[in-house]
């Protein structure tokens, strides 16, 4: 408690406040705190652990030979082209429904009880009923990445589409706006942010509940490989998996959020 | 035109002359009635469809009735209350941890500059990395048993408190810390009056979010961590090859997490309004 109270009363002593300072403004002390984490993890597990267990060196080893390897670009291509169009197929409907949803409140009122109820619910339910009527088939992997997307979308949609200024609507209906222009000039393109937002967080839950789906209904592609190298014994090939995982996750994120400055360079956060 | 005209009183005083404007009016008087009528006319539309397309699908997609039916008989005499009381017991200690460390970690990255500087990029990185891919490392690592499933629930369930109080306390106006600062707070009496009042409807937040992501996080360790609890029943309806079972414990899910989003609600409603008696 007193390191944390330090920092907002008064100035820390004059040498933590330079270290503080010089560490932060050099942009130092993440590269410090990963090469330590890194350091430990490699002298903790090779002192201690047997050596199939993943270490930094021994990924770093893995590298070349996994990426070299046929199987790692099908698995990359199979689980990335399944989420990318689980995303298309997803936003897509969820956009119409959302703005049907948003714009018209009978169809909200007829819809929200699903939509709610599945929003609460962890996807990773609905896995073993889906593989039930998909099969053990790539396919299920599809349908959960849809409704993973799909639900998001739809209810930032709706959010967005019923949350526009009033003085908008008032514009359009001064110069003749008919329906289908409120919905797709006005509503649709107010909307945007929130629709971006929703396909960013359908994005993120998409690639969790892929590799899910792919453990669970044992349908090839990253996630079983992960599992699989590393019921192998081959932990470190399994970690490399794991990292691109990792890569493709964060690279989307940014590339959403890039695209919400590109779409909706008007709407800050 | 004849119905237009007949009663054109009161629709000549609205100035509502076209069909549009009647369907709009009539829509804005009776909305409550439309409303009552669209969440029946949804339940109904439900079961009867579902009613329709288990009579015809047979084996795999089992009436509503019939789901019904197994769904009692699972809670009357089969394993799910059982299961039940397992996945409760992993749920509360997932959520405990994840509402203790999430404020502590939070509260530390946000008001201790090196440590935001040394740890957010990597926090941020486990955040974004879909954390099921992490499991097969520490079921070799710790094992099955209850200590690694509440680790990977955590590890799934606690990043919207974490992130929500660091965001709430990085944005404590600097002002307010200057007064207090000003009238000579101690320690204890900045924690009381700034810091906590001002974070705890952040916290909230990540907590109502966290009560139900929790959830997803004990059936994430149930699933892949030697299946046991609620998760274990839902995968022997699968292999059994009993869409009923599996129905209705799916079903039986979905009712337990629309009841913890609410009891999230409430949870969150009642301490803002705490925190607006006890602070003003």
């Amino acid at each position: 408690m007193a390191t944390i109270s330090s920092g907002i009363t008064a100035p820390a002593s004059a040498r933590s406040a330079w270290l503080d300072r010089w560490l932060t403004r050099a942009r130092l002390a993440p590269v410090v705190t990963g090469l330590v984490i890194l350091a430990i993890w490699q002298i903790g597990v090779s002192a201690t652990l047997p050596d199939f267990v993943a270490r930094p060196s021994g990924i770093l080893l893995a590298i070349p030979s996994t990426i070299a390897s046929e199987e790692f670009w099908l698995d990359v291509l199979l689980t990335l082209g399944s989420i990318l169009e689980g995303v298309v197929i997803g936003s897509a409907a969820g956009i119409v429904i959302g703005v049907a949803m948003g714009r018209v409140r009978e169809i909200n009122w007829v819809l929200t009880p699903y939509i709610r109820a599945l929003y609460a619910l962890p996807l990773i339910a609905l896995v073993p009923i889906v593989i039930l009527w998909v099969g053990y088939q790539p396919a299920a992997r599809l349908v959960i990445v849809v409704i993973s997307v799909f639900l998001p979308v739809a209810v930032s949609t709706a959010d967005g589409t019923r949350a526009i200024p009033k003085d908008y609507l008032d514009v359009g209906k001064m110069f003749g706006a008919r329906t289908h222009n409120v919905w797709f000039g006005i509503a649709l393109p107010a909307a945007l942010p929130f629709i971006v937002a929703g396909v960013e967080l359908g994005l993120a839950r998409g690639i969790t509940n892929a590799i899910a789906v792919e453990v669970l209904a044992s349908v090839q592609g990253m996630g079983m490989s992960v599992f699989t190298k590393s019921n192998e014994l081959n932990e470190n090939a399994s970690l490399v998996y794991v990292l691109c995982l990792a890569v493709f996750a964060v690279g989307v994120r940014s590339l959403m959020i890039r695209a919400r400055h590109w779409l909706a360079p008007w709407y800050h956060r | 035109m004849l119905s237009r005209t007949s009663n054109e009183t009161t629709e000549r005083a609205r100035g509502g002359e076209s069909l549009a404007a009647r369907v709009a009016h009539f829509r804005a008087a009776n909305a409550w009635w439309i409303q009552i009528a669209c969440y029946t006319l949804s339940v109904l539309l439900l079961i009867g469809t579902w009613q329709a397309l288990g009579n015809s699908f047979g084996v795999l997609f089992v009436p509503f009735t019939t789901t019904m039916r197994r769904l009692w008989e699972l809670l009357d005499s089969g394993p799910l209350l059982p299961a039940l009381w397992v996945s409760g017991e992993l749920y509360l200690i997932i959520l405990a941890f994840n509402v203790v460390l999430g404020v502590v970690i939070g509260l530390l990255l946000a008001r201790v500059a090196l440590v935001s500087a040394a740890f957010e990029p990597y926090i941020y990185i486990l955040y974004a990395t879909p954390t099921i891919s992490l499991v097969p490392f520490v079921s070799v690592l710790l094992g099955f048993e209850f200590w690694p499933r509440v680790l990977v629930g955590v590890l799934i369930s606690i990043f919207p408190v974490l992130i929500g109080v660091a965001e709430g306390a990085r944005s404590i106006p600097r002002q307010h810390l200057d007064v207090a600062a000003i009238f000579g707070s101690n320690e204890r009496q900045l924690w009381r009056d700034v810091i906590i009042p001002y974070v705890l409807p952040y916290a909230m937040s990540g907590i109502k979010q966290s009560i139900a992501l929790s959830m997803a996080g004990t059936l994430v360790a149930e699933f892949f961590l030697n299946p046991d609890g609620i998760a274990a029943v839902l995968l022997q309806g699968t292999t059994i090859v009993d869409s009923g079972w599996v129905l209705a414990v799916t079903i039986f899910i979905a009712a337990l997490a629309v009841t913890l989003v609410g009891v999230g609600e409430l949870v969150e409603r009642y301490v803002i309004r705490w925190r607006q008696s006890a602070v003003g």
